[in-house]
């Protein structure tokens, strides 16, 4: 018994050893790099743009000839919206996949840890949507192509500004990015000489804001600036216009494009807001491939960045020569003070390794669909 | 102050029918039956998902109504007659355990999104100065209704009168001819109405999800405790102290102490104050705010 015991525990042994030396040349035929999206769960939309996204650049890169003379491709993992799958995700894609780089995820709360591990094992990431400013804090290894909240409540400040409104109540959710976005908006709200009568963080999840709704309207603000995902938004503006408060107040949403599919028009009259913006310098012709190959306008915003990750990720190890993450990473570095032209608009990364400049769009609702607002 | 008022009402209404429901149980049942909050919840996801295939919103009610007092009774004679035989408390893990099967059932059938009823909806109506909706005030007649003609029935009938004496005394109204068993069961099914009728009167105010019964858990036994857990009634005191100390919580202004012209404690923190009373009652009057002459916990 102990012997046939000890012959398959060395069985197993021998075949654990030669598993990865195996896979070698299967994988030497064409470079693989990982993306974990979340394509189900409640971001399954955004995720599935961000799919396409990587779908298109990929078509773009292997008709160029792919990258060191080899076949690009991606492969996709799923989130499920959730950090623990996240990280289970990008563990296959380091330790079974041996992904040079890994793009991902969505939201701030799952790229965190995410990317954490990531930098724990020196492999170079990419954040393609995430843009709560503890991103800036994930690691040596971690670059974003989208701009942080720093920059987009910068511009959200102004605007509010501009429309004339000086003190306003702001109301977030309670989770890295909601906390991260309400400090930003009131660091710059205030540099600008504007003033903040309230500032709530809320629960996700619940049933009901109207005891948060109310406790925002009660410091009389000259608006109520808010963020917040998709049916969440929904109960919210319907509380909000059903308490009379829509009336009262103009209600700005920042990042506007998170909420407004699933927010009914009646909810959102003339509301305005802002969100990263689809498009930058060669984006049209993405946008074009994009309707050709789907049918469909842009799901979000989201698609163009993920897009843009993989054509960072392509550049980066064609310039490194190999899939050493060392030169990966130099590449990444030198690539993003040059300046890189994506369908987002030049990529241009600050001293940690984040994005500096990036469009934004300032909307108006446009019954249930949002117009771009020209101010 | 109206707004207050009126705030205060509505969270009441929120929490009276299930914790009287709660507390009808315990009153025959000597356990705390966890599951009666979700039992509001399975409730108003019936309504929803009837109203969704085009059953008339008052029948789909009805018919959640009745649906849910069978599955209450179901469940009390499959499950919890047995288990009460080990012990109260095994009933109460048990109920518990019920109470999570439900809530994956709801995430498989429902999805994890809030959901609503189809309802239409407008502005709200200013009242001397208070804000309330007509769909708050909807669920209100609703509650103020049911809560009557259980009072009704509890009071008035025959069936109340051997409803009270099997709850004072199980033995001896045994002894005088009552059927316990039955009139158990139907205390079970009236509090599965109760709790549903509770349920659809959230429903018709704003969206229902899954985490529904478990934020509901605890606000709604602190008044059922409060009220003396068993005394139904009691439990109508007990929603509106709860309803009252959640309000002060989230509607004063603490801003003049600390300093700043508005300062809100945040919404959640009303839980806390539920749980502060709970704990705070169990301490000082463990039967509840109301001393009675029959010993009920």
């Amino acid at each position: 018994m102990t012997s046939v015991r000890a012959l398959l525990i060395g069985a197993a042994a021998v075949a654990l050893t030669a598993g990865p030396g195996m896979a070698v040349p299967a994988v030497a035929q064409e470079i693989a790099i990982g993306a974990v999206l979340p394509l189900s769960g409640v971001n399954a939309t955004i995720g599935e743009d961000q799919r396409r996204g990587i779908t298109l650049a990929l078509e773009e890169i292997n008709a160029e000839g792919g990258v060191l003379g080899q076949p690009f491709s991606v492969i996709i993992e799923d989130s499920g919206g959730r950090a623990q799958t996240a990280i289970d995700a990008a563990t296959k894609l380091v330790t079974v996949d041996q992904a040079p780089i890994v793009i991902g995820e969505y939201s701030s709360g799952n790229t965190l840890p995410m990317g954490q591990y990531l930098v724990q094992q020196g492999v170079p990431h990419i954040n393609p949507a995430s843009t709560s400013g503890q991103i800036r804090d994930i690691g040596e290894t971690s670059f974003s192509v989208v701009g942080l909240d720093n920059v987009s409540t910068a511009f959200a400040a102004q605007d509010v500004l501009d429309q004339g409104w000086n003190s306003v109540a702001v109301f977030a959710m309670n989770n890295a990015f909601g906390q991260g976005v309400a400090e930003e908006f009131a660091e710059h709200f205030t540099a600008l000489g504007g003033e903040i009568t309230t500032s709530l963080l809320y629960n996700t999840g619940q049933s009901t804001y109207r005891r948060e709704l109310q406790q925002l309207a009660a410091g009389t603000p000259d608006a109520i600036v808010y963020t917040a995902y998709g049916t969440e938004g929904a109960i919210i503006n319907q509380e909000a216009f059903e308490l009379g408060l829509q009336d009262e107040f103009p209600f700005y949403s920042i990042l506007m494009t998170m909420m407004n599919s699933d927010t009914e028009a009646q909810f959102k009259v003339g509301q305005i807001g802002m969100d990263v913006g689809y498009i930058g310098g060669n984006g049209g012709s993405y946008r074009d491939a994009y309707m050709a190959e789907y049918g469909e306008d842009l799901l979000s915003a989201y698609g163009g960045y993920a897009h843009d990750a993989v054509l960072l990720a392509a550049a980066a190890i064609e310039r490194a020569g190999s899939t050493d993450s060392q030169a990966i990473l130099a590449a990444l570095a030198e690539l993003g003070v040059e300046g890189f032209e994506g369908a987002t608009g030049t990529i241009n990364f600050d001293e940690e390794r984040q994005r500096t400049e990036q469009p934004y769009l300032k909307f108006i609702t446009d019954g249930d669909d949002l117009a771009v607002r020209e101010e | 102050m109206l707004q207050f008022a009126a705030d205060v009402l509505v969270r009441a209404v929120d929490l009276a029918l299930i914790a009287i429901a709660l507390s009808a149980v315990y009153s025959l049942i000597r356990f705390p039956n966890v599951a009666v909050v979700q039992y509001s919840v399975v409730g108003a996801f019936l309504a929803i998902a009837m109203q969704g295939a085009g059953v008339p919103l008052l029948l789909a009610g009805a018919i959640a109504c009745l649906v849910v007092a069978a599955l209450a009774v179901f469940f009390n004679m499959a499950i919890f007659e047995r288990i009460l035989k080990i012990g109260s408390a095994n009933a109460l893990i048990a109920s518990l355990a019920l109470s999570m099967i439900l809530s994956a059932i709801f995430l498989v059938a429902f999805g994890s999104q809030p959901t609503r009823l189809d309802l239409p909806v407008s502005r709200a109506i200013n009242l001397f100065g208070a804000r309330l909706t007509v769909n708050q005030i909807y669920s209100v007649v609703m509650t103020v209704v049911a809560i009557g003609l259980y009072a009704l029935v509890l009071f008035q009938t025959p069936l109340g009168r051997q409803m009270r004496a099997t709850a004072t005394n199980a033995e001896l109204a045994q002894a005088t001819g009552i059927d316990t068993r039955r009139i158990t069961n139907i205390v079970v099914a009236i509090s599965g109405v109760l709790a549903a009728i509770g349920g659809i009167s959230l429903a018709v105010k704003g969206a229902v999800s899954i985490e529904f019964g478990t934020n509901m858990l605890l606000p709604v036994f602190a008044a059922a405790i409060l009220g003396g857990l068993g005394n139904s009634m009691g439990a109508l005191a007990g929603a509106l102290v709860i309803a009252v100390a959640e309000t002060l919580v989230t509607n004063v202004n603490f801003g003049p102490l600390a300093g700043q012209s508005f300062f809100y404690l945040p919404a959640n923190y009303a839980t806390t104050v539920s749980f502060i009373v709970l704990v705070a009652v169990l301490l000082f009057r463990p039967r509840g705010l109301f001393v009675s002459g029959v010993n009920r916990v």
